[in-house]
Parts: C-alpha cells; sequence; structure tokens
C-alpha cells in the first residue's frame, strides 16, 4: 500500500510497502509548466502525479466556492475531494470537445455536488443573538463581527439559489461575467439580472436590519 | 459616450464599486458621469460600504493538507490477502522502520529464540511427576519409618 510521508522541503512521498519511494516535488514535478488541459489528457492516460498536480494547483481554488455554499469547512473540503476523486475516477467526463475550459467545467461539477449536499442537509436556523456568559474586554467586539458574519450568511442562504451562484462566482470569486455565465449555463444577460437582484434584494435587508438608514 | 445615472447604478451593482475594473468599453464613460456627478459620486460611496459589508461575511481557511488528504484518497488500494507470517513481520518491521538490515535480522533472530525457546520448554517437561508417581512418593513420605534427624 502506498502511504504519503511530507518530505522536508515540502515535497510529498509516496512509500511504498516494500519501502520503494516516489516523490513529487511539490505535487507538481514535470507539470507545473503544463496548462490545465494538457494535465487532464495526462489524467485521463492515467498517470497519477499528473492528477497530484492537478490537485495541488487547484485544491483551494474549489474549496473556496464550496465554503461559500455549504457555509462548513468539514463539508467543503469533502465535496471538493468528492469532485476530485470522481475525477480520478472517470477522468473522461471531461470533453475537451464540449467544455473549453477545464476550471469552468470542474466549478460545474463541485457547485453540483454543493447543491446536492444543501438538499439532503436540513436547513439550518442560524442564531440571531448570540449570548456568552461570561464577556471579558474585547468580547464585545468580537461578538460583533460574529453576529454581523453570521447576519450576513443568513441574508445570503435566504436568496434564490441561482442568485446565490451568481453573487458568489462573481462578486466573491471575482470570476467574469462570461465564465460565470458559462458554468452556470445562462446567458449574460441573465446572469447579470441575477447579481442586480441579488445585490438590491442583499441591500436592503442590510438597510433594514440597520434600521432603514443609509448602509 | 455617456451614461445616464440609471445606467450607471445598474453597471455599479454588475461590476462592482471599482470603476477602474469595469470592462473597458464601458469604463471611460463610467468615470467621467462620476466626475460629473455628486449624485453619482454618492451612490458610489454607498456601493463601497455595501460591499464592505458583504466582504465581512465569515470564510474559514482550508486545512494545510487538504490536497495531500486528496492525494492520498486517491491512491489505487491493494487488494486484502490472508495474513501470512512473514507479511506480518515484514509489515511490523516497516511500520517501525528500522532503518539497517542488520538491526531487523536481530529483531528476527530474537522472536525467533523466544519461539524457540517456548517449544523446548514446553515438549521437554522436566521435573514433572505422573500422577502414580505421585501418590508413590506421598506415602513413603507419610509412612516413613527411618531415623528422623
Amino acid at each position: 500500500m502506498w502511504v504519503t510521508r511530507e518530505h522536508p522541503h515540502g515535497a510529498i512521498v509516496f512509500v511504498s510497502d516494500h519501502g520503494a519511494r516516489k516523490i513529487i516535488e511539490n505535487m507538481d514535478t514535470g507539470f507545473s509548466h503544463l496548462d490545465d488541459e494538457s494535465l487532464i489528457r495526462q489524467i485521463q492516460q492515467g498517470n497519477h502525479e499528473a492528477f497530484a498536480a492537478m490537485v495541488n494547483r487547484h485544491s483551494n481554488r474549489f474549496y473556496r466556492i464550496a465554503y461559500r455554499l455549504v457555509f462548513n469547512k468539514g463539508d467543503a473540503e469533502d465535496m471538493v475531494q468528492e469532485a476530485f476523486l470522481r475525477l480520478w475516477a472517470r477522468p473522461q467526463l471531461w470533453n475537451p470537445g464540449k467544455q473549453a475550459k477545464f476550471t469552468t467545467w470542474f466549478y460545474k461539477v463541485v457547485i453540483n455536488l454543493c447543491l446536492d449536499l444543501n438538499k439532503k442537509k436540513k436547513p439550518q436556523e442560524l442564531p440571531e443573538d448570540i449570548e456568552l456568559a461570561d464577556r471579558k474586554p474585547g468580547q464585545d467586539a468580537l461578538l460583533g463581527i460574529h453576529q454581523e458574519q453570521a447576519l450576513i450568511d443568513g441574508f445570503i442562504k435566504e436568496l434564490p439559489e441561482r442568485q446565490q451562484l451568481a453573487l458568489n462566482l462573481c462578486f466573491y470569486e471575482g470570476l467574469s461575467n462570461k465564465e460565470a455565465a458559462e458554468i452556470l449555463g445562462i446567458k449574460v444577460k441573465a446572469l447579470q439580472s441575477l447579481i442586480m437582484r441579488a445585490k438590491t434584494t442583499l441591500k436592503e435587508k442590510v438597510k433594514r436590519h440597520q434600521g432603514g438608514g443609509s448602509i | 459616450m455617456t451614461m445616464d445615472p440609471e445606467q450607471f447604478k445598474e453597471n455599479l451593482l454588475v461590476y462592482g464599486a471599482n470603476v477602474h475594473q469595469w470592462p473597458e468599453d464601458i469604463r471611460q464613460a463610467g468615470l467621467e458621469a462620476l466626475e460629473t456627478s455628486s449624485e453619482l459620486q454618492a451612490l458610489l460611496a454607498e456601493e463601497e460600504r455595501f460591499e464592505g459589508v458583504l466582504t465581512t461575511r465569515r470564510y474559514e481557511e482550508p486545512s494545510r493538507d487538504l490536497a495531500q488528504r486528496i492525494v492520498s484518497a486517491s491512491q489505487p488500494k491493494k487488494k486484502k490477502r490472508w495474513p501470512s507470517l512473514v507479511g506480518f513481520f515484514s509489515e511490523l518491521v516497516w511500520e517501525f522502520s528500522l532503518p539497517k538490515p542488520a538491526l531487523t535480522a536481530v529483531s528476527v533472530s530474537l522472536v525467533f529464540v523466544l519461539i524457540l525457546g517456548f517449544v523446548i520448554g514446553f515438549s521437554n517437561p522436566i521435573g514433572s511427576l505422573s500422577t502414580e508417581q505421585g501418590q508413590t512418593d506421598l506415602q513413603e513420605f507419610l509412612y516413613y519409618e527411618g531415623e528422623v534427624l
């Protein structure tokens, strides 16, 4: 069985039962110059080192969008892992003829997994007021930050699914409208309309919460 | 090309409060409209505050070993075989990562000597007595009529 051990220089070392070792420097040896599409072609040929390079390159990026959708670190990591394991198990699912860009396609995979998970999970109420038993100096400010974060999360959760996706992809991930529209399978104009509606709703909710004044 | 307040407001929502990052074809018109209108400047300031609120949203960084974990999970797993003695010791030795073959040989020899000792001990019961012999010795002891010191 192969197990991974961390090398002092940050490389990943795979060690077999019999002591055989293969070192993948930063999991990117020989692959850092390859673009995603070339890497996935290597993965389709069963090259595990190419897969490791792909994971190393993109796991944090896809974790971000997963976290924004499932609101939980553990679940987000699980979703990213699941998506990459599916890619490794069935790399032929990416079809260069149909999908121009690997990341665009993979965003769809991660998003679909997250949405499925959200459907399975029971909706959780976010606490409106968080009480601390013994408040110490500085905790009030911390409490205020936590409350504000929980509030924004709550407002975003209340948005329709597509508006949430549009906001996450464009505002939080900084993708272009064109790329976000491609991921969601809609036209750019439709995407822009989703962003506008999402922001307008959020703005109203924030204003209402702050007592009707300007933000 | 000019931009009216309504268009500016829409673009503000779609492309965000950083006008310098708007698409090239509308950027200049946006900046010009902004320069000449205090109403648009107020709108921009409000949008900036709103985006500031949105960015306070909670976020947790992923675990440092996330990529490593995914790669490990994708490793092909070896089929489980029936455990053999050699396999067990080989795994044991590997698990403790003994650095040199000599040390491994010494450990294996010690285990072997230990097992051999047990085998010899059980197969050659020195000092054990049969039941019959034990009874005779007891009788001789009880009815001993010789000299008592």
